[in-house]
């Protein structure tokens, strides 16, 4: 069973967001890293980047395959988490704890999912 | 006898791995356990310690009759009639046109009998090949791909295991019998196949038994490899492993479209006897363009399958086959064909992984020595 908390927002593309004064903190969620097995490398965009939802925010490796992150908002990448560039692999260990990129909003149109709605998405 | 039909084909010990929380994926229609506790990690087992693969999706066909030593001959460009008796080789069934169809081991269990492990995606093609090509030799050909399990027990320690289990170590590309309780109706009497054999470039056996036996030996392995740190290690482990030792594989870094010359396993040929594509590998002999390389990148980057390769001056050299990180060197690295002018090892390379040249060089097929 893939652990879902219920305070953040989720896409069909197994990303979570949750949105804190006009900045949203991305990460993928626990599903996401468990089908993806051991990351090994994730090819960050820039800081300035702009992004537009569902539109390619990243690129995780994992031993297994390469895996596109699309960004779940429109907006300009305002940080991301340099604790992954020497080990990504911390996203597997704790895919909440660890997110991967914060973008600055540039409007509120997005879609998501609550956490029982994503649960019975990934069919748990 | 027919293959069983059906997708996914599942092995004797699915039960076993689910138990386990393995996760589960297909492959070429067999579900099979991809990783039990990660992949990395269960690598690291096996190049440490210990790792137990279940492998009983590889075939089992057994060709026998007066005429078997010629027509093994003649379907290898290796001199298979040639082994000793409980010997074993590898090598590759090659088309009229010299390609290779499937890549093998294949045993001489007697001066009559010839036991052979296609590739799991090509077990319907090799028995159907071998059917087509009988023509008047007196052999039988049957395939026990159906009632025969394979586990291999691999890494520093795998002998240490077998020990603990009383079984014989075989020396390398050797069998040796161990005889157990149930009757093999590979070998038509109450032993199993202990063989020195393997896909991870370490020490280890492949057990060959019966499927009724399969979980016990299983479960048995289980429990003694843990007093060496060991694990059950899925598929995902089993190719990085054999990556970073060069080993191909069928279907993916061959398929039917390249001959053993270029994909450097050319030790199989013996031009000594009469074998199916022998004219055709002669005049590719001297007529090859690509080889087959292995290729270690400075970062964490993955080539995958189809990327291209760039020489130091950019002209396009050739394409990536297989690829990961190497658990050990802490890189990527892959495996792919370039083109044989700009094949020298330690020369720099660029592979193109999405949008970015990244630096690598080039280095014999056994990436890690």
């Amino acid at each position: 069973m893939s652990i879902i908390p219920e305070n953040l927002n989720y896409t069909k593309s197994h990303e979570w967001f949750i949105i804190k004064d006009n900045v949203a903190t991305i990460g993928i969620t626990d599903f996401a890293q468990n089908q993806l097995t051991d990351i090994v490398y994730i090819d960050m965009p820039k800081i300035g980047d702009t992004k537009k939802i569902k539109g390619i925010l990243l690129t995780i490796e994992s031993v297994k395959s390469a895996e596109d992150v699309y960004s779940p908002v429109n907006g300009k990448v305002v940080e991301i988490n340099n604790d992954l560039n020497e080990k990504p692999e911390l996203v597997n260990s704790d895919p909440y704890k660890y997110w991967l990129v914060k973008i600055e909003l540039s409007d509120n149109n997005f879609e998501s999912m609550d956490y029982k709605k994503y649960k019975e998405y990934i069919g748990e | 006898m027919e293959v069983k039909k059906g997708i996914p084909y599942k092995t004797e010990l699915n039960n076993d791995h689910k138990k386990l929380n393995a996760k589960m994926i297909d492959f070429h229609g067999w579900e099979m356990p991809l990783e039990y506790s990660g992949i990395i990690y269960e690598h690291m087992a096996v190049r440490k310690h210990v790792g137990i693969f279940d492998v009983s999706h590889m075939g089992d066909i057994i060709i026998s009759g007066n005429d078997a030593d010629k027509f093994v001959d003649y379907m290898f460009p290796s001199k298979v009639s040639a082994l000793n008796i409980n010997e074993c080789l590898y090598t590759s069934f090659l088309d009229n046109k010299a390609n290779m169809i499937d890549d093998t081991i294949i045993y001489k269990l007697n001066k009559k009998k010839f036991f052979l492990i296609p590739n799991a995606s090509t077990i319907d093609k090799i028995y159907n090949w071998l059917l087509e090509n009988k023509n008047n030799y007196d052999v039988d050909i049957n395939n026990y791909s159906n009632n025969i399990s394979h586990i291999a027990v691999q890494g520093p320690d795998a002998y240490n295991v077998l020990n603990d289990m009383n079984i014989e170590i075989p020396e390398n590309f050797k069998v040796i019998y161990h005889k157990i309780n149930y009757n093999n109706v590979l070998t038509g009497n109450n032993n199993i196949m202990v063989s020195g054999t393997g896909y991870t470039g370490e020490n280890g056996v492949e057990l060959i038994i019966p499927n009724d036996i399969a979980s016990e030996i299983w479960n048995e392995l289980l429990s003694k490899i843990k007093k060496y740190n060991g694990l059950p290690c899925g598929l995902g482990a089993r190719d990085t492993l054999r990556i970073e030792k060069g080993m191909l594989l069928s279907g993916q870094d061959f398929k039917e479209d390249k001959n053993p010359y270029e994909a450097s396993i050319s030790f199989i040929i013996n031009y000594d006897h009469n074998f199916i594509g022998k004219d055709k590998l002669l005049v590719a002999k001297e007529n090859y363009n690509n080889i087959f390389r292995g290729f270690i990148l400075e970062n964490r980057n993955i080539p995958r399958n189809g990327f291209e390769i760039y020489s130091s001056k950019n002209d396009l050299i050739g394409k990536i086959t297989s690829g990961s990180l190497s658990p050990i060197l802490n890189c990527g690295i892959g495996l792919g064909y370039i083109n044989k002018k700009y094949n020298k090892i330690n020369d720099i390379i660029y592979i193109k992984i999405r949008n970015n040249l990244v630096k690598g060089r080039i280095t014999r097929p056994k990436i890690l020595k």
